[in-house]
């Protein structure tokens, strides 16, 4: 995107030119434009290219260009055909008179004339029918020329008589046959149409460079402002897109297109954060007010449990209530557990965390586990640097990452909890050789109540990765789901803290 | 006969507490709103306290800290109805002794209840610890049933010194989680049953009288096997 920005005015450019130069009698001359394009194609502006004001810019520049030359050109064409006229009618003119003369007046007709011709516009000559010399200012007579009387331009130049190897001039010329024989031309210089051209051709150039240059770095400046803007927009989205809705794009009060933009998705970001609101709202008062007639209904089981006899048949049934009591309860304190760190508030439980001495932890808690069910449980430590988070949280994630492994490794299999430093923080690996997780679960094992079909068997809630991405997205961690070397389930979770000098939360 | 004083303004909640607490042999004494609580807390001699965090007249952490600040040091249980995690770190750090979140299961409550009252009773510095023929010397970090050594691990002495120092108090799952490994998540009930295991199978070889009990529904207790 880059590369083909940067040479994109450079190509345009050229294409100005070469139109220009297609046009009948057009010197190829780039001189005008050289300094434009240094001037704009300098790295680092080629990101403001890309505006859309830069490339409307650019757009009517080039439109510009062509419009300009198509004019000048028509100009320059109807001015020297013109000019041409007039100068064959006095060619004819003259030649019509001094035909009719004595051939022993011409020469001094001929004299006369160019006393009269101050500018040294016309030349005259007389010349034997074998082309010598006779008399008049012309060195030589032009070899193309015919002599019928009529007006040509000639190819070549001429070049007048008396002056040292004098310079050779562009004519339009006429010659015709005296009654002696003698060959008799007339020519008069263009000169005058050249100079004109000339004179068009440079307005052309200054009209374009000064209108080009300042057009672009006009163009460019323009562009800034709104380009600004987008970075603004684009940073007050950030930690929109962490979480915090409650943030709003910049509006200005100059009240242009952009404003309206950030309004448009202001409004839009309001009516998700209500809906967000609402759908959370639900979530949570459902958990919220469940949660205490469970409880009672828990206390009663229990109470009833501590009346009941062991021996007694109806013991192991209030027992079996009262666990699965006890884990509808864990799974609302669970949810609202999530919703809670989905609010992005809990910042005071943050400190240094050694990572290392936390997955020995780990290890200690959960080898007696994996033990029991005959996994191999090993860890693998190259201790990363100490990393800001809440000890507390990150435990409980990856605890829910080990225990999610030993849940799903069937009897015999490994578990590997590998720790390695990386770029700005530490990487953890889960890897198992469990049935793994298949490409098109992998995102969805992150949403709460989740549950693949492998997992309808065993007992648990979907919650437990919903926490751990929660955990993770208060922390600016991220968490990546692959594969690992034997089909296994590979969960990587990247510590790599974001700037947590700015708080996330409201 | 231990008493209780309960600081509570739901009227629901202060009934279960009595009840429960009732049930387990100790008087509860209950005050609806916080100028009454803090008169009593200061005033009388009690064995524990249970306090909810928020309530009318005065706040719940406004209580515990004048308590602390005029030297009145008996334990506090902070029940609150507040679930943000933040409150925990704030109720302990006001000087509570533990933390519950409301709803909560009754016999929950009363274990952390006896665990606060038996920890003030046997405070002060002990080298030993005795229960039936297990004993636990906390200098040489060593055990032995019967006389014989047990080898444990780190973890595992930690378990059993908590267990004994609170021999005969039923201990939740919970309370073991909280008190060995620090934290205040939901392990899941299979975990800390799996470590209790491990310890069982040290300490009760088959043979010996079982010192390590299950309670139904609740969590474990270690006793005398008599």
């Amino acid at each position: 995107m880059h590369a083909e920005s940067s040479s994109l005015l450079p190509e345009r450019e050229q294409r100005a030119t070469e139109q220009r130069a297609d046009e009948p009698g057009w010197p190829s001359d780039r001189r005008g434009m050289t300094p434009v394009a240094s001037t704009v194609s300098a790295a680092g502006l080629s990101r403001s290219w890309r505006s859309s004001t830069t490339r409307l810019l650019i757009i009517y520049g080039a439109l510009f260009v062509v419009w300009s030359s198509v004019l000048i050109g028509v100009l320059h064409w109807e001015t020297s055909k013109y000019l041409g006229a007039i100068s064959d009618q006095i060619l004819e003119q003259r030649a019509r008179y001094l035909s009719t003369l004595d051939r022993q007046q011409l020469p001094a007709a001929m004299d006369a004339s160019n006393a009269a011709d101050l500018r040294g516009m016309m030349v005259y000559g007389v010349f034997t029918a074998e082309g010598q010399y006779v008399s008049g200012n012309l060195a030589y007579p032009p070899a193309e020329l015919p002599a019928d009387g009529r007006v040509h331009l000639l190819h070549s130049g001429i070049q007048r008589r008396g002056y040292d190897g004098g310079d050779e001039f562009h004519a339009r010329a006429l010659a015709l046959q005296l009654p002696t024989g003698e060959l008799m031309v007339l020519a008069r210089s263009t000169n005058i149409t050249e100079r004109i051209s000339q004179i068009i051709r440079q307005g052309l150039l200054w009209a374009l460079s000064l209108t080009l240059i300042p057009g672009l770095i006009g163009g460019y400046l323009l562009s800034r402002g709104p380009l600004r803007r987008v970075r603004q927009f684009e940073a007050a989205v950030q930690p929109i897109m962490r979480g915090s809705l409650d943030r709003r794009l910049p509006v200005s009060d100059r009240r242009d297109e952009l404003d309206l933009l950030a309004s448009i998705v202001n409004n839009m970001l309001a009516e998700l954060e209500r809906l967000m609101g609402e759908v959370k709202g639900v979530c949570d008062s459902i958990a919220h007010d469940l949660r205490t007639p469970l409880t009672r209904l828990r206390a009663q089981l229990h109470r009833l449990q501590q009346q009941t006899a062991p021996e007694d048949g109806r013991a192991a049934l209030i027992e079996c209530c009262i666990d699965e009591v006890t884990a509808l309860l864990a799974r609302f304190a669970a949810l609202l557990r999530i919703s809670e760190m989905e609010d992005l508030r809990r910042r005071s439980g943050f400190g240094m965390v050694d990572m290392s001495a936390m997955m020995r932890d780990i290890h200690d808690l959960y080898a007696p586990l994996a033990e029991d069910k005959n996994v191999r449980f090993a860890i693998d430590i190259d201790p990363p640097p100490p990393l800001p988070g809440d000890r507390e949280l990150l435990f409980e994630a990856i605890s829910n990452l080990i225990s999610n492994a030993i849940k799903f490794t069937p009897s015999g299999g490994n578990i590997r909890l590998q720790l390695r430093p990386c770029e700005g923080g530490a990487k953890l690996c889960v890897v198992d050789s469990g049935p793994g997780i298949p490409l098109d679960e992998r995102e969805a094992v992150l949403q709460r109540f989740y549950r693949s079909d492998t997992a309808l068997q065993l007992p648990g809630s979907g919650l437990g990765l919903s926490i751990v991405s929660a955990i993770v997205r208060l922390h600016g961690f991220r968490l990546e789901i692959g594969e690992g070397d034997d089909g296994g389930a590979r969960v990587t979770l990247l510590c790599v803290p974001r700037d947590l000098s700015q708080p996330v939360a409201n | 006969m231990p008493k209780v004083l309960t600081i509570e303004d739901d009227a629901v909640t202060a009934r279960e507490i009595i009840a429960e607490l009732g049930s387990h042999g100790i008087e509860v004494e209950w005050v609806d709103n916080g100028r009454d609580g803090i008169i009593k807390a200061v005033g009388a001699p009690y064995d524990a306290i249970t306090l909810d965090r928020i309530l009318p007249g005065l706040d719940g952490l406004a209580i515990v800290t004048t308590m602390r600040q005029v030297g009145v040091e008996t334990p506090v249980l902070m029940i609150s109805a507040l679930s943000d995690v933040d409150e925990r770190v704030r109720g302990l750090r006001a000087g509570g002794d533990d933390y519950m979140t409301k709803p909560f299961a009754p016999d929950e409550m009363a274990a952390r209840i006896e665990v606060l009252m038996r920890r003030r009773r046997t405070a002060g510095p002990v080298t030993e610890l005795r229960v039936d023929d297990l004993e636990l010397n906390l200098i040489t970090r060593t055990a032995r049933r019967g006389g014989l050594e047990l080898e444990l691990l780190p973890t595992e002495f930690r378990l059993l010194e908590f267990m004994m120092r609170n021999s005969g108090q039923v201990l939740t799952r919970m309370m073991i989680f909280e008190t060995i490994w620090g934290l205040h998540f939901d392990p899941g009930t299979n975990l800390i049953d799996v470590h209790i295991g491990r310890l069982r199978k040290k300490i009760d070889r088959p043979g010996l009288p079982p010192l390590i009990r299950t309670v139904r529904g609740s969590g474990y207790m270690l006793a005398d096997a008599r």
